[in-house]
């Protein structure tokens, strides 16, 4: 079932066109990955969905509504993003549930609701820490639960883990993977990375330069079937090349 | 989240007008009464070229000797082991809180023709005219030019240094290929910068010029004394061209310094015999700094100075008798309300310069850092132009905002730079968080930035006490700052009463200095312990 609908979306920006007419489906609860090199209009496409830049024309469309034209707190939409944006003059728990508090219907229940959100994420014991002094897995699971605690249905990402070492990615794709099932929510997934698409996603869509869609399917498909030139260079020759490498290291 | 907008929008066509009125429109009157100068008569008199011509010789030979004693002072500080830094960084630093009159009248006690030391060494108190503004102009600016320089020593990367070690460059080369290069900008800036702080400042020659009449003295009494607008203005005009010029290096130089990220700091080496000539340097500077100071205190207590050096009262009492009070109330009236009003005009601009980009950003940028190409006396005399007849002439009202304008520069810079380096995205995310801007300002940006704004508002504070530039033109009997009282007094030798007042001003700089700098610390504390609970 279709959740999120965006239909002929363009955007120019400084004179240069950074998405033009781009339309595409997001269903019910899946894990879809925009992959992309930089500088194709991901992040700006992401911006757009959630209501932080306005397009130039098109229509976004949450569960049959037009929510084109709506303020970002009014899409039940949350997005997190690459250098995590925590407040840093509040702590952990703080951080979590200040929004809620801001909400008077949400208020009584914020830091109940707070607290079990940094369990489930591990973060229970630091939450009276200020996040200078957590790593940076550790700081992308607050801002993922301060997403969470206004229980989106839609949680977009934008290049959550380039900032991360090798494993603390592999440990929050798990823990996304696991949100995801537990939450049900649906989640948008902007990278530049192959393999981390690959690892997580339900559909991938790859986007090349002016936000042209290349092919949207799932991981399989497009390894079985690549679209084009495009697809089977940026994704295809990039991850067999790494394949190869590891490869050549195991025998040695 | 509309209604945020809008207010914020509002604020920035507001900050637009302010600017409009307080900055565009008098200095364009004073352009205008250009017009109606007779320039080649200005210029042809011969006052006026050697005051030019004084101005220029003065203002190089501090220049030379401000700046070669600043980097000599930040090289002792920054690149020696010496101990006791900090207590000689406040030592340094004392100069900046007093007036610049009060340097020029430093000079006079000591080296005057009752001075102790001309008494001392068999002087003739010949401390009057070129070597005396040169001597005053240097204890006024090598502070500001020592902090520009420590600030570059400090920040320097010593990863080339540890190259250049690898490679085995000999030490003459690493001078010419690492060090010098590195320092050529921020050089120039700072050398730009005390040029423009000496030759627009009118404080030391007033005081020590004597016969020998710079510039801003020549403008100060033909506005003051013959009320000669026209004159005056064409002679500001001339002053605002060095400090254009410097204002232009130094957006020239901005992106440089601090721009790259220090990967290692410097690295001291051990080396006792270049220790021992540090402390010789820092000792001596240090001396010279409170040396004056410290005579201030004695003349204020003492009988008779230099002669009979018993404590008295008298002093001090006669000076209080004289309305010290009164005018030191207004001078804290003034620097708490410029304090206030300065320190919010500037954090709301910088908030949307850096994180609001808007159509008016760009305007509101060039407004707020204008203030820095505008000595004090140019604007002082722009604003008695425009504002003469209007409503608020002859108010604490225009003292305050002739202040803020003046000083509006450093402090804005200040926190446009430290809102720059907050995350950018948490605008984003409070609105997707349904968190308005006005509350994600109280709550996320202002605790993240008070130790700026506690900066600037001291700098705010400081400089409104201890100016005289702008505001001796604009202030009548009544509203009249301490700082304006120092000349008074000396020109109806109560030099007594004028040292008195020049210690008055220091004691509350300091006080408020001392207030703010515990009350940093005691947030800290507060942040600690909530870090290590």
């Amino acid at each position: 079932m279709e959740l999120l609908s965006i239909n002929g979306i363009s955007k120019r920006l400084g004179g240069q066109t950074v998405l033009e007419n781009v339309s595409f489906q997001v269903r019910s609860g899946e894990f879809l990955s925009i992959l992309g090199a930089s500088g194709c209009g991901k992040t700006t496409l992401l911006r757009i969905i959630i209501g932080l830049t306005p397009p130039d024309s098109g229509t976004i469309s949450l569960g049959g509504c037009d929510i084109t034209n709506r303020p970002p707190n009014e899409r039940r939409m949350g997005i997190v993003f690459q250098n995590y944006a925590l407040f840093e003059n509040m702590t952990v728990l703080r951080n979590v549930e200040y929004a809620m508090r801001l909400r008077p219907e949400l208020r009584a229940t914020s830091r109940q609701v707070a607290m079990d959100l940094l369990e489930q994420l591990g973060l229970a014991e630091h939450a009276r820490k200020y996040p200078a002094q957590l790593s940076g897995g550790q700081m992308q699971r607050v801002a993922i639960a301060r997403t969470l605690a206004l229980r989106p249905s839609v949680i977009l990402f934008d290049e959550p883990m380039s900032a991360l070492d090798v494993a603390a990615r592999l440990a929050l794709r798990e823990e996304l993977k696991r949100i995801q099932r537990q939450s049900g929510a649906t989640m948008l997934y902007v990278t530049h990375d192959q393999e981390e698409a690959f690892a997580m996603s339900d559909r991938i869509m790859v986007m090349g330069a002016g936000g042209q869609i290349h092919q949207l399917a799932a991981p399989a498909e497009i390894l079985q079937n690549p679209a084009d030139d495009y697809v089977r260079c940026f994704v295809l020759d990039n991850l067999q090349t790494k394949i190869a490498l590891l490869l050549q290291y195991a025998v040695k | 989240m509309k209604l945020q907008k809008n207010t914020l929008n509002m604020s920035a066509v507001l900050l637009g007008c302010f600017f409009l009125v307080a900055v565009i429109m008098p200095l364009l009157q004073m352009f205008a009464a250009c017009w109606q100068a007779d320039v080649g008569k200005i210029f042809a008199n011969p006052l006026v070229l050697q005051g030019i011509c004084n101005s220029v010789c003065v203002s190089l030979t501090a220049t030379i000797f401000s700046v070669t004693l600043a980097l000599l002072l930040a090289w002792c500080l920054r690149r020696t082991g010496v101990r006791g830094k900090s207590l000689f960084q406040v030592l340094l630093l004392l100069p900046m809180l007093v007036p610049s009159i009060s340097h020029g009248m430093g000079l006079v006690i000591i080296f005057g023709a009752n001075g102790r030391l001309s008494n001392l060494l068999g002087l003739d108190g010949g401390i009057y005219g070129f070597w005396g503004i040169v001597l005053g102009s240097v204890m006024y600016s090598f502070p500001v030019a020592y902090l520009m320089l420590s600030d570059v020593l400090q920040y320097e990367d010593y990863t080339p240094y540890e190259a250049a070690a690898v490679l085995g460059l000999p030490r003459r080369s690493v001078l010419a290929v690492i060090t010098l290069p590195y320092l050529s900008k921020p050089l120039l800036n700072v050398i730009f910068a005390t040029f423009t702080m000496v030759i627009t400042d009118y404080g030391v020659p007033l005081m020590v010029g004597g016969r020998y009449k710079t510039l801003p003295v020549i403008m100060y009494e033909e506005v003051i004394g013959r009320l000669d607008f026209a004159q005056g203005s064409v002679l500001g005009l001339l002053l605002l061209l060095p400090a254009v010029a410097a204002f232009l290096i130094d957006m020239f130089c901005r992106g440089r310094v601090g721009a790259g990220f220090v990967s290692r700091p410097f690295v001291v080496r051990r080396s006792p015999a270049r220790d021992c000539l540090a402390y010789v340097i820092l000792g001596a500077v240090s001396l010279a700094v409170v040396y004056p100071l410290l005579s201030f205190v004695q003349l204020s207590v003492a009988s008779r100075y230099p002669r009979d050096m018993s404590f008295t009262w008298h002093n001090i009492t006669a000076t209080l008798d004289k309305g010290a009070l009164t005018y030191l109330g207004n001078s804290v009236a003034i620097a708490v309300a410029v304090g206030l009003i300065g320190t919010a005009a500037a954090f709301i601009c910088a908030y949307l310069t850096v994180r609001m980009p808007c159509r008016g950003g760009k305007f509101l940028h060039l407004m707020a850092i204008i203030s820095l190409a505008v000595p004090g006396i140019v604007l002082g005399l722009a604003y008695v132009m425009f504002f003469k007849g209007s409503f608020i002439y002859g108010t604490m009202v225009v003292l305050v905002l002739v202040n803020i304008i003046h000083f509006f520069s450093s402090p804005y810079l200040l926190m446009y730079n430290s809102l720059g380096k907050l995350n950018p995205n948490l605008e984003a995310v409070g609105a997707t968080l349904g968190i308005s801007r006005l509350r994600l300002i109280k709550d996320v940006i202002m605790p993240q930035t008070v130790g700026t704004l506690l900066e600037m508002f001291v700098y705010f504070f400081v400089n409104s006490m201890m100016t005289i530039s702008a505001v001796a033109f604009l202030a009548n009997a009544k509203t009249r700052p301490l700082s304006l009282m120092i000349n008074q007094f000396e020109a109806q030798t109560l030099l007594e009463a004028a040292a008195f007042v020049s210690l008055l001003i220091l004691v509350v700089n300091l006080a408020l200095k001392g207030c703010v700098y515990i009350l940093k610390k005691l947030l800290q504390m507060h942040d600690r312990r909530n870090v290590y609970d």
